[in-house]
């Protein structure tokens, strides 16, 4: 009894083996990836929002100068 | 010869002031009134009972380039508190220079702020189209794993208003409200919290009138809120606020009163803890905003006091409402 019920889950296991590797290595890449993607994204973010607000509002109309933007009055 | 002229059909005669309020307003229950957000349900409480109080001296000066964009110069003086694992509260004196830039547009709001430790407080406020808004908000540190990012999505039907809300360390939220009656709305919450692995269900209920609120809020986290606030004259308000905890059995009770006049504005609290906190803000000049704030908590015999001074200069119109900068 005890060796039928050992062959069949050998024999299962083999079976399953090739399918949830596939499926576990494409996981893990989309989670890698996803990871990678939201360090940039955070490292953008600090460094560039900044800059992106004083790029947009010097960009609107009335156009404010540069000397505006640099002096402390 | 006189001839009896009959008198003229005229309309019946509009009906005496008294008798109209005699009637009961008939309720159109496909027109109500859209509900406030959410979030803001205890705003009026949270408003009087809630100043900003602080510790230290801070002065902020905001330049306005146009209409729409501006810079901001902040230095803080003062203690923060640092978290730690015993009841004791442990304060670090700081000081840093803060700059922020803004830009605020009828369509999209930008705020950013950057301080001298390399810590960024950035919030966007878009609207995606009439009806639907996207609100994002972060806090970004040079530190590893301690940085925080969240996005609402918010949907503002006739009489209902919906927001979803996502969340770093997979936080997701969501929330409804809806107006049943006029004065009477009701609205509820759920959220999920992968990274500490808890999730919630809240309920929420508002009535106001044009003189009275009352905002009811219960959560499967253990928290019972309620709130009243009574609009006593235009310029005076009164607000009360009790708050329970049924899983630690933490109970906090509040009572405070807020007064809204021409050049300022003076709230004023005493708590159940034995905190008593008071909070001026006046208008001196033009563009000139000055704070002072005190908070006595005889509980652990703490006294803290905080001067502020605003000074706002914008070149081309008068100041924005200081509302405006901490409205969203």
């Amino acid at each position: 009894m005890a060796s039928r019920v050992a062959l069949k889950t050998k024999s299962k296991g083999a079976k399953g083996g090739a399918k949830p590797a596939d499926e576990r290595s494409a996981v893990k890449c989309l989670k890698e990836w996803s990871t990678w993607t939201v360090k940039k994204a955070k490292v953008i973010t600090h460094y560039g929002f900044i800059p992106m607000v004083i790029i947009i509002g010097m960009s609107s109309e009335p156009k404010p100068s540069i000397s505006q933007l640099l002096s402390p009055i | 010869m006189a001839t009896l002229v009959p008198p003229a059909t005229t309309a019946p005669p509009p009906p005496s002031p008294d008798s109209k309020p005699a009637e009961p307003e008939k309720v159109d229950y496909m027109d109500l009134p859209c509900p406030i957000p959410y979030e803001e349900i205890h705003r009026e409480s949270f408003m009087s009972l809630k100043p900003e109080l602080f510790e230290g001296l801070r002065f902020d000066f905001t330049k306005g380039l146009n209409q729409r964009f501006s810079l901001s110069h902040s230095v803080f003086m003062g203690p923060t508190e640092v978290p730690s694992q015993s009841a004791e509260v442990i304060k670090i004196p700081t000081a840093h220079y803060e700059f922020g830039a803004n830009f605020i547009d009828p369509k999209m709001m930008l705020f950013g702020r950057i301080l001298t430790d390399g810590r960024l407080n950035a919030r966007v406020k878009c609207d995606l189209s009439e009806n639907l808004t996207l609100k994002a908000n972060a806090q970004l540190t040079n530190e590893p794993h301690m940085s925080h990012g969240m996005a609402n999505f918010d949907y503002k039907g006739s009489d209902f208003r919906t927001q979803l809300q996502l969340g770093n360390g997979a936080l997701f939220g969501a929330s409804y409200i809806q107006s049943v009656t006029p004065h009477l709305a009701l609205g509820g919450e759920v959220f999920w919290a992968g990274q500490h692995r808890k999730s919630g269900i809240g309920y929420a209920a508002r009535y106001n009138t044009d003189k009275m609120v009352a905002t009811g809020q219960v959560a499967s986290t253990g928290m019972v809120a309620l709130s009243y606030v009574q609009k006593v004259s235009e310029k005076v308000s009164l607000a009360s606020d009790f708050m329970y905890n049924y899983m630690s059995r933490d109970v906090t009770a509040s009572l405070g009163y807020d007064y809204i006049l021409r050049q300022c504005r003076l709230r004023g609290k005493i708590d159940s803890n034995g905190c008593t906190a008071a909070f001026l803000e006046e208008r001196l000049n033009m563009g000139l905003n000055f704070i002072l704030s005190a908070e006595v908590r005889i509980d652990t015999y703490c006294f803290f006091f905080f001067f502020f001074f605003f000074f706002q200069l914008i070149l081309c119109q008068p100041p924005q409402a200081i509302e405006q900068s901490t409205g969203f």
